[in-house]
């Protein structure tokens, strides 16, 4: 009995030990406190920020969910201004929602699932235009006149023209109102419906963009492509079921409850697209954070992911502001959906950002919550409000994002920007480095989104080798230099639909013309670059020997006997593979235990690096600081006279071999 | 020194003894199982600059990352030939674990006599060792098709995540259990002075966990919780204490703490082997 006691005793101890142990490493593991951004020495000098966009397309529009039918009833009213040069004589409409109408439709129809998610609809949706009239003129329905324009797939109807009875001068305006009815899908991808939960995005007929010289930028709705839209204003009232919970772009301006609905009016300024969602099972929380009344939508039992998407908004918002511009909205509503609709997870819209993922994402060191929390708020800048075309140059968007999350993450958690715990760190930017490195070749990165042969291509080029040309700039010219050229940027063209040329104006008048050649050759030439030594020559220097004619006479000097040199002469020849020319350091260490510094500026194929001295040559490191993170093989960046060591990886590899013996042997 | 003193310090050097050969074969077959790994390590070059594999450590693990890029055409056939000789490992373990065994039971005999027993039980053990891995697989398997099979039935989320893994936990310390019930039959085979039958044993052992469950169940289970201790506490030591670049110094460190983890798990098996050895003889 004695040792019965004695062994419950124990194993209850160390019972209790070891679940103290696996919270601290496991449940805990890479938690940090958000440090305060460290205070500029000298405030930096920024171009005016626009107050407001110039409004194009403002949309009010009265809407009803049916939540047992998933189905929207919905009347609404465009306000359009041709900001253009020219007469217009057609208009385009998106019709986003009908690519879940059928399986013929271009984005279903993909062998290889639907884009992003990879699943297909179970549940098909659409949008019914009943009705598109002019105001104030007679009430011809203009959508009878419509036609569709998908090339090579008929069945498609998610890009609408439709004729104008009259030629809509430049400057003049146009109130157009519709009719229309959503059936939402089931979730394939960020819009639908999984149970009681509602994600509603892309679902009202939307004019496609107006560019200046009067051509709409219109396009049928790709699985990989995203959206480009015209700035302007939302009136926006919700009527669906009391039980629900509604989370919206825009700032809710009043509440009004009958008969076992509820009614809500949102208003949105200087926007681009509105989206909304309602579920009975919401739990909410809500903050002011720099100036920004931050709500949180979330789903029962998920405090602790609730409160990781708070404390990165609070992290990320001010250092975003700092960064790119100030924030303009007064209301920021984040969603946290259900697991069974991960779909609609990870997806921004102006005003409301969708997060995601399961009840124990803060555990065990991942920072899953934080990175996608941080990169969809910084769709606020990127896609929000400089609102450039993700159809023709998704990497203006999701590319430089990219970017801007890792180096805000970084700035958080410094190495452990992806992962903390048990030893290891993972950084965002060695993470966007490995799929750059992977398929850095494989298309060109500045292509529209529907001319990558595949998301996974498009994932690799468009967020990771985009994030990583950009932090090899970043590190060749230095952080904050390069975080100013960005920074002048996101102001200068603010509203403003930028393309790749005003980026590159931008990198030329604030960095130099070899960042734009880099640049140019990087995005858009699939360039690439790789530094290799291969070999490492000593030779001891001695007097010279041979037959010298001087003026007194002939000389002839005897080579010397084989003694200890006191000087060695060295040389390492530095090769640079790939048409990208990229400064780069060179790392000497010698023999004596001595270190030299040597720079190359990247011209040229080959750099030879010399040096006498008293010590020989023992190695050699290119781009010790991995600054060009886009070099392609850093394995070949060094060499070493001394044999090739690996006493860490014996190390832990015998002990985990030894612990798999242990918990799977005998 | 008298003779029953001698007798004692014998007696009390034997699970010194047994733990340290369990150690010394657990470290040689880990040598020989990561050899391929560390093979394929080198072959990818990253480790050939002046910092050898210090690189591979560095904050934010992007030449580590790189190491995994490069090597994985290697480390695919690596990381199979590794599994392979693990397994294999596992199945020659059962000779150190048998002379182990021996030396709790019976001291004074020499190694080699030791190892001549050993050898002639290997096939017994071998036969309970396959069924002991066909019990517990049976025991994971029928955990996780009820784990999925309930899972539906949940409304809630985290409880539908929760459950499935609280099934395999369970499900794991049924297979411990009976592997403690597997370390009484071999004790018994181990004490056996006449020839005995691996069936014969392993109904011995179940008749004892029948008639003291109690002890079976808790000896067992203190061995279990002390070894993931010494585990849980040297990854908790390290991560907290342990410089995350690694100099030569902090390398031979993580060495030292490593191997007195694992010599401080193996103390706690051998404790239980010396415990299932007194069952086996209680229910003779």
């Amino acid at each position: 009995m004695r040792r019965v006691t004695q062994d419950l005793l124990l194993g209850g101890v160390f019972s209790a030990l070891c679940g103290w142990l696996f919270k601290a490493l496991l449940l805990t593991a890479g938690r940090t406190s958000a440090p305060e951004l460290a205070a500029k020495k000298d405030e930096p000098v920024w171009p005016p920020l626009a107050e407001s966009a110039a409004e194009v397309a403002s949309y009010t529009i009265e809407a009803k969910l049916d939540a047992e039918r998933h189905y929207i009833t919905a009347h609404e009213t465009i306000r359009f201004v041709n900001r253009s040069s020219v007469a217009l004589n057609e208009l385009w409409f998106h019709l986003y929602l009908n690519a879940f109408k059928n399986d013929k439709t271009l984005f279903l129809r993909s062998p290889f699932g639907a884009g992003r998610s990879g699943d297909k609809a179970k549940e098909y949706g659409y949008v019914d235009v009943k009705k598109l009239t002019i105001v104030g003129a007679d009430a011809q329905d203009l959508w009878a006149n419509r036609d569709r324009h998908s090339p090579n797939d008929p069945e498609d109807e998610t890009d609408i023209r439709v004729p104008l009875p009259s030629p809509l001068e430049p400057g003049k305006t146009l109130e157009l109102a519709l009719e229309f009815e959503d059936q939402l899908p089931e979730l394939v991808e960020r819009t639908g419906f999984v149970g009681s939960f509602h994600f509603v995005g892309q679902w009202f007929p939307k004019l496609a963009r107006l560019e200046a010289n009067g051509t709409f930028a219109h396009f049928s709705f790709h699985a990989q492509s995203e959206f480009y839209s015209d700035f302007g204003n939302y009136d926006v009232s919700l009527d669906v079921p009391s039980t629900f919970r509604v989370g919206a772009t825009g700032s809710r301006v009043s509440e009004t409850r009958d008969k076992g609905r509820t009614r809500l009016a949102y208003h949105a300024q200087n926007v681009h697209d509105f989206a909304w969602t309602a579920w009975d099972r919401f739990e909410t929380r809500s903050e002011r954070i720099a100036g920004t009344e931050v709500r949180v939508l979330y789903p029962p039992h998920q405090e602790q992911n609730a409160e990781a998407e708070l404390a990165s908004v609070r992290f990320a918002l001010p250092h975003f502001n700092a960064r790119y511009g100030p924030y303009p909205y007064s209301t920021l509503t984040l969603v946290h959906p259900p697991e069974s609709a991960a779909n609609a997870g990870g997806m921004e819209y102006p005003q409301l950002i969708t997060t995601g993922g399961p009840w124990y994402g803060t555990f065990g060191g991942a920072h899953f919550i934080d990175i996608v929390t941080t990169h969809e708020l910084g769709h606020q800048w990127f896609y929000g409000l400089l609102a450039s075309n993700e159809h023709t140059e998704p990497f203006l968007d999701e590319g430089f994002n990219s970017y801007a999350e890792a180096e805000a993450l970084e700035t958080r958690y410094g190495s452990a920007s992806v992962f903390g715990g048990l030893g290891l760190s993972v950084s965002s930017t060695a993470l966007n480095r490995l799929f750059s490195a992977a398929r850095g070749e494989d298309e060109k990165i500045a292509q529209g989104a529907a001319d990558f042969a595949t998301f996974r291509s498009l994932g690799a080029l468009v967020y990771s080798r985009t994030a990583t040309v950009l932090s090899t700039l970043a590190r060749v010219y230095g952080r904050e230099r390069f975080n100013h050229a960005l920074g002048v940027y996101t102001r200068k063209f603010r509203f403003q639909h930028p393309t790749k040329a005003d980026f590159l104006n931008v990198i030329q008048g604030e960095l130099d013309g070899r960042a734009v050649t880099a640049l140019t050759l990087a995005l858009s030439e699939r360039a690439t670059v790789d530094y290799l030594v291969r070999e490492i020559s000593n030779a001891p220097v001695s007097a010279p020997a041979g037959v010298f004619d001087g003026p007194g006479g002939r000389e002839q000097k005897k080579p010397e006997a084989p003694h200890e040199a006191a000087e060695y002469t060295s040389r390492v020849v530095v090769y640079r593979h790939g048409t990208l020319e990229l400064p780069v350091d060179i790392e000497l260490r010698f023999e004596d235990g001595t270190k030299q510094l040597r720079h190359w500026d990247g011209n040229g194929f080959t750099f030879n690096v010399d040096n006498v001295g008293p010590s020989k040559l023992a190695s050699v490191y290119v781009d010790p600081e991995q600054r060009v993170l886009l070099d392609d093989d850093r394995s070949n960046n060094w060499l070493t006279t001394k044999s090739n060591s690996t006493p860490r990886v014996r190390e832990r590899a015998l002990y985990a071999a030894q612990v798999m013996l242990g918990a799977f042997g005998p | 020194m008298n003779g029953g003193a001698e007798d004692r310090l014998t007696r009390r050097s034997m699970p010194v003894a047994a733990a340290m050969l369990i150690w010394i074969s657990r470290t040689v077959f880990g040598l020989l199982a990561t050899y391929p790994l560390v093979l394929a390590v080198r072959a990818t070059s990253m480790t050939a600059g002046p910092e050898g594999d210090a690189v591979l450590f560095q904050p934010g693990s992007l030449l580590l990352l790189e190491l995994l890029r490069l090597g994985a055409p290697w480390f695919g056939a690596a990381v199979e030939f590794a599994l392979l000789m693990l397994g294999l490992s596992a199945v020659l373990e059962l000779i150190p674990l048998s002379m182990a065994l021996d030396l709790l039971a019976t001291p004074g005999r020499s190694l080699l006599e030791r190892l001549a027993r050993a050898l002639r039980l290997f096939p017994k053990f071998l036969v309970l060792g396959v069924i002991g891995l066909l019990v517990q697989a049976a025991l994971l398997l029928a955990a996780s098709l009820l784990g999925s099979a309930l899972k539906p039935a949940f409304a809630d989320e985290r409880l539908q995540s929760i459950m499935p893994l609280a099934l395999i936990g369970l499900g794991l310390v049924a297979c411990a259990w009976f592997g403690a019930v597997l370390d009484i039959a071999r004790a018994t085979l181990v004490r056996a002075l006449a020839p005995s039958g691996a069936r014969v044993a392993l109904a011995q052992a179940v008749d004892c966990l029948r008639h003291r469950p109690l002890r079976v169940l808790l000896g067992s289970y203190s061995s279990v919780a002390g070894s993931a201790l010494a585990l849980l506490a040297a990854a908790w030591l390290l991560t907290r204490f342990v410089a995350p670049e690694p100099s030569s110094a902090a390398v031979a460190l993580t060495f030292a703490v490593h191997q007195f983890a694992m010599l401080f798990a193996i103390a706690w098996r051998v404790r239980w082997l010396g415990s299932a050895l007194e069952l086996s003889a209680e229910s003779d």
